[in-house]
């Protein structure tokens, strides 16, 4: 691909001169979200502003949907160019609260079968980005070590997280391979938290569920399709799957809420017989689990918590309940609720890799959720149900003296389990 | 084609005043400055970009700015949330958008008397989550109150759902600190201290610099009144056989004295046929629903149900019929988000296309609302005639005044209108029909704008017709205090101030 | 089912309401899609999504009368009262 010369840009204004292959990726993307972007055009009435968690801290007009959809019509009539917004795209964390606020998605999408959707035209534009030589710098290199190790860099750019090392974590569970259900662990959970996939694997045993684990799990391929490196994940997805059909295995639970959306929302349409699949919610098994007396809860847990809706559940696929239900069944512990339709305009952060590119923005949406936690009363612990969230928020907790775990770990203990 | 070049220094000058990261002069940066929600030229769009944005999060630093912009006769346009109807923020000549959204903090929550202070670039909704932890309620609720923000709120004296319990902007914001187009930093009120509400020393100045578009400086920070959070919300919605029996009983709902309503809502004929394009409320209503009124009113428990009573009694009595607790309670959450969904546009043959939303927003007695009725609609179907790009989405009335809910009308008709065909020739045709919906506003005795205000392309040019001698003491006053024509330079044909001398 | 089949995603059948609104999940309505053919295309929403929006919608309403105010009268209550006082 070749890279355009910024002299060139000077001449040429919004003429990208890249290659015919750059302009006719130009005009794919034109194409298919045209009306998707004239849709909010025709709006921009900004009801997504307040909601979304980057516009909450840079109120930077460049990082709203409205912009975003703006930019689609602007390129059209031949204004703007990838090389012009390239990285107004990096601000957004996917977490979905724009188009889900959005009158055109709240109040008509289902009516018209057309809503507003802001994340596919994010994605389409970073991946439009990668097309025309337009990188983020650590995006690409982060990109290049998931390609290489087959799973996330979650470690650092110099500890490999190989698909070798992906069950570590399940050291001394005996847990076998393969199997009608596998457990799909995430890689920054398998890595970088693990006491997540062994409380999560730890429960699912003493609630009977017989499950293994896969051969070589890769990512998921989620971050991927979110930074624009599509190939690379198209290629862990078809990785994945045919793991699965390697070992017979017909349902996949997942732990992580990520991966559980980039398998319902992306894998489809790379199989045409993804319907052998069922994908399903390690939050929703083990609600169910409690609910049918199958997973006791008996040692008390005395915490007061608060619980932070992560944001693939809550805002995209409008799974809240289910984690309530949970810390409600928990012995000891004090509940301190935010409500769930508050909550769309909380965020962790983490979304769509933001903190491999921009570290400090991730870290004061953090800062902020733990600081609406930090104002309820008495509450010294954090519960989230993403392994993704935890981590930026571990860090901003620390300041402010509010522990975070993850649902899981809270329910192993409660189970009686060591985690 | 290049952007609006800035003088050499200038950009370095602004950095200096609000630093690196928050002076912009990127493409994306100004394209994505350049409009609002109201219909645009999307045609023409280079002509409104700014040369550069800055983001201030001080009085100081848009003083500066300003005294800047003076120095060298750069315009410089305010821009709020963006949210405003009448293209207050769109630069008419490109400049320096002085975008106040950073400046968003709660200043001083002074619970003795009962004000809150805060940025310009905060949003009411957001505002009162923090409020509610007090007990408190900001009630200025446009139907932008999920995106709107107070200082684009002054810049328009804006209209509010429930200004006939709580007031309007103007009501509810008692004083401000401002920067005078020169660069000067005042505090503007009724008169005295910031948390006065009512004083009668000197010029009321608190007015003159509401709604002015930006064109009299950039409001910095703002001193808020407080209202003790509601205890009940009650809505009714009632169905009528005619327009003209719905407006009849809207005039005695409006007038029957009871203190807790909150607003009165006359949906016509054309706007109910409207709704049965997609409304879940309206789709199962049967043909003989022709009007619909809604009321609102908020309050202590037990006064809103002394008053939901009396209310009721009036729609019955007034031939209506009520449409149920769900609609009246759904509808009525619904108030902000039902607008400007371009899906509502219909082609003349009934095929969905993406249209943007017109909202004429006429103050209208309410003896003049059945014929600006009529006339209104006319305008909209000869356009739809001419092109099959416009399409009329119907006419809400709601009662305008503040405290007290008789007497006039914020009147408006709503249009549907296919931005993706615009060129020159539907763009004129626009601008005629708009100067056209204006005038029959003017000619029944009625205003032009209720809340948004009337710089549009068409509406503005009978603005003088409007204000009459009004109009010469608003240029004066305008050279007056902005001699350099810096302050949002050419809206409401405020060019001509300086064009006599 | 607990989880996420694509086979169960498909919308169900349609029924017409008027001549411009179509049903397929009781309470909702929907476009009839012919008016969707030429200007502006549907897109595929899966049922889980359609479904979550639906609920999304009515669970922002409640929030937004929350927002507002303590509690909300019911008309249908007073109504009652009204005509049982004649
Ligand atoms: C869906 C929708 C519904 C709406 N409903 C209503 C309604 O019910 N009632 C109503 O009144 N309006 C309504 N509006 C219009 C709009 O929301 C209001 O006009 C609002 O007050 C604009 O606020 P803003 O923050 O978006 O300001 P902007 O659009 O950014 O600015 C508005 C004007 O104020 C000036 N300005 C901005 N900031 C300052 C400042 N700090 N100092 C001085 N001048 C400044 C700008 O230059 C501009 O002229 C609606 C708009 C939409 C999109
Ligand atoms: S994304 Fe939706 S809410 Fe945001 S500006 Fe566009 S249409 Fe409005």
């Amino acid at each position: 691909m070749a890279e355009t010369t910024a002299s060139d840009q000077r001449t040429n204004g919004a003429q990208t001169a890249g290659t015919q292959e750059t302009n006719g990726a130009v005009q794919a993307l034109i194409e298919e979200w045209r009306d998707v972007a004239y849709n909010c055009f025709s709006s921009g009435h900004k009801f997504c502003r307040e909601v979304c968690p980057v516009m909450q801290v840079t109120r930077d007009e460049r990082h709203t949907p409205t912009a975003f959809h703006a930019n689609v019509v602007a390129m059209e009539k031949g204004h703007l160019s990838i090389e012009d917004v390239a990285e107004d795209y990096v601000h957004c964390t996917m977490c979905g609260a724009c188009e889900l606020r959005c009158p055109n998605s709240l109040f008509t999408g289902d009516f018209y079968r057309f809503r507003q959707r802001t994340i596919d035209v994010v994605k389409a534009m970073r991946a439009l980005a990668v097309q025309s030589g337009v990188h983020q710098k650590n995006w690409k290199r982060w990109a290049e070590l998931t390609n290489r190790w087959g799973n996330e860099p979650v470690l650092g750019w110099t500890k490999e997280t190989s698909a070798n090392k992906v069950r570590a974590w399940a050291v001394g569970l005996n847990i076998p391979t393969g199997g009608e259900t596998i457990l799909f662990a995430d890689c920054e959970a398998a890595f970088y938290r693990p006491s997540v996939p062994r409380s999560v694997a730890q429960l699912l045993t003493a609630a009977g569920v017989k499950f293994g684990l896969m051969n070589q799990q890769w990512c998921c391929g989620g971050p991927m399709w979110e930074t624009g490196y599509v190939d690379i994940a198209h290629a862990m997805a078809e990785h994945n799957m045919l793991d699965w059909r390697k070992t017979n295995t017909k349902r996949i639970v997942c732990l992580d809420p990520h991966d559980y959306i980039t398998i319902v929302e992306n894998y489809p349409a790379l199989d045409p017989n993804f319907d052998e699949f069922e994908i399903v919610l390690a939050v929703d098994l083990i609600a169910e689990k409690i609910r049918e007396g199958k997973l006791k809860l008996t040692t008390p847990v005395r915490r007061t918590v608060t619980y932070h809706d992560p944001c693939r559940l809550n805002k995209r696929m409008g799974v809240w309940k289910a984690p309530r239900e949970i810390l409600r069944a928990i012995p000891g512990l004090t509940f301190v609720d935010v409500d769930h339709v508050t909550q769309w305009s909380y965020c962790s952060g983490a979304g769509s890799n933001l903190g491999v590119e921009k570290p400090e923005l991730t870290a004061e949406i953090s800062r902020r959720r733990m600081a609406k936690a930090g104002e309820l009363d008495g509450v010294d612990t954090l519960v989230s149900a993403c392994p993704w969230s935890e981590r930026p928020l571990t860090e901003q907790g620390e300041a402010q003296g509010i522990e975070v775990f993850d649902i899981f770990e809270l329910v192993a203990e409660a189970a009686g389990f060591e985690v | 084609m290049a952007t609006v070049a800035l003088l050499d220094g200038v950009v370095d000058e602004l950095t200096a005043i609000c630093g690196p990261d928050h002076v912009f002069t990127g493409r994306s940066a100004v394209f994505n400055r350049a409009r609002v929600p109201a219909p645009f030229p999307v045609h023409r769009w280079e002509e409104h970009i700014p040369s550069a944005v800055v983001l201030p999060t001080s009085a100081e630093q848009v003083s500066e700015v300003v005294k800047l912009a003076n120095r060298h006769g750069i315009p410089v346009v305010p821009r709020a949330g963006a949210t405003g109807l009448t293209d207050g923020a769109v630069p008419l000549r490109h400049g320096i958008v002085v975008d106040i959204k950073l400046m968003n903090q709660i200043l001083e929550l002074d619970h003795e008397n009962r004000t809150v202070t805060v940025g310009p670039g905060i949003n009411m909704l957001k505002l009162n989550e923090e409020l509610r932890k007090h007990g408190y309620i900001y009630p200025d609720d446009p139907a932008s109150y999920p995106c709107s923000l107070v200082g684009g709120r002054i810049g328009t004296s804006g209209w509010s759902l429930i200004g006939a319990r709580y007031g309007h902007t103007r009501d509810l914001v008692i004083s401000f600190e401002m920067v005078l187009p020169t660069g000067e930093i005042i505090r503007v009120g009724d008169g005295g201290g910031p948390t006065v509400r009512k004083s009668s020393s000197g010029y009321q100045l608190k007015h003159l610099f509401m709604g002015h578009q930006g064109t009299l400086g950039i409001v910095t920070e703002a001193t808020l009144e407080l209202v003790k959070r509601p205890e009940a919300e009650f809505s009714m919605f009632f169905s009528y056989g005619s327009y003209m029996d719905a407006w009849r009983a809207t005039g005695e709902l409006a007038r029957s004295g009871v203190a807790t309503l909150a607003g009165v809502v006359l949906f016509d004929e054309e706007k109910i046929r409207y709704l049965r394009r997609d409304d879940e409320a309206y789709i199962p209503q049967p043909e003989s629903v022709k009007a619909v009124i809604a009321c609102a009113a908020y309050g202590n428990a037990d006064e809103v149900r002394v008053g939901a009573k009396r209310l009721l009694r009036i729609g019955k009595a007034s031939g209506g019929a009520y449409l149920g607790d769900e609609i009246s309670q759904g509808d009525w959450a619904s108030r902000h988000d039902r607008y400007a969904t371009p899906q509502h546009g219909r082609t003349r043959d009934g095929q969905v296309a993406l249209m943007s939303w017109h909202c004429e927003d006429a103050a209208i007695p309410y003896p003049q609302l059945p014929a600006v009725r009529e006339k209104w609609h006319a305008i909209a179907d000869s356009l739809r005639e001419r092109f099959d790009m416009f399409d009329d989405w119907g006419i809400f009335a709601y009662t305008n005044g503040a405290f007290k809910p008789w007497g006039d009308y914020l009147t408006e008709i709503d249009i549907g209108i296919w931005e993706m065909k615009w060129d020159d020739e539907s763009w004129a045709a626009w601008v005629d029909a708009k100067r056209e919906l204006a005038r029959v506003s003017i000619e029944h005795g009625g205003s032009i704008s209720a809340c948004h205000g009337a710089c549009r392309a068409g509406e503005v040019d009978l603005v003088p017709t409007e204000l009459g001698g009004g109009f010469e003491v608003m240029k004066t006053i305008k050279r007056a205090l902005d001699p350099n024509n810096i302050m949002n330079p050419s809206k409401y044909l405020l060019g001509q101030a300086y064009e006599e001398e | 089912m607990l989880g996420f089949r694509l086979s169960a995603e498909k919308p169900p059948q349609a029924h017409r309401v008027t001549d411009v609104v179509i049903n397929r999940f009781e309470h909702v309505y929907e476009v009839d899609p012919a008016l969707m053919t030429e200007h502006v295309h549907q897109q595929a929403i899966p049922n889980w999504e359609f479904n979550r929006i639906v609920e999304n919608r009515w669970e922002h309403l409640a929030w937004m009368h929350d927002h507002f105010a303590e509690s909300v009268l019911s008309g249908e209550g007073l109504l009652a009262e009204v005509e049982a006082e004649g």
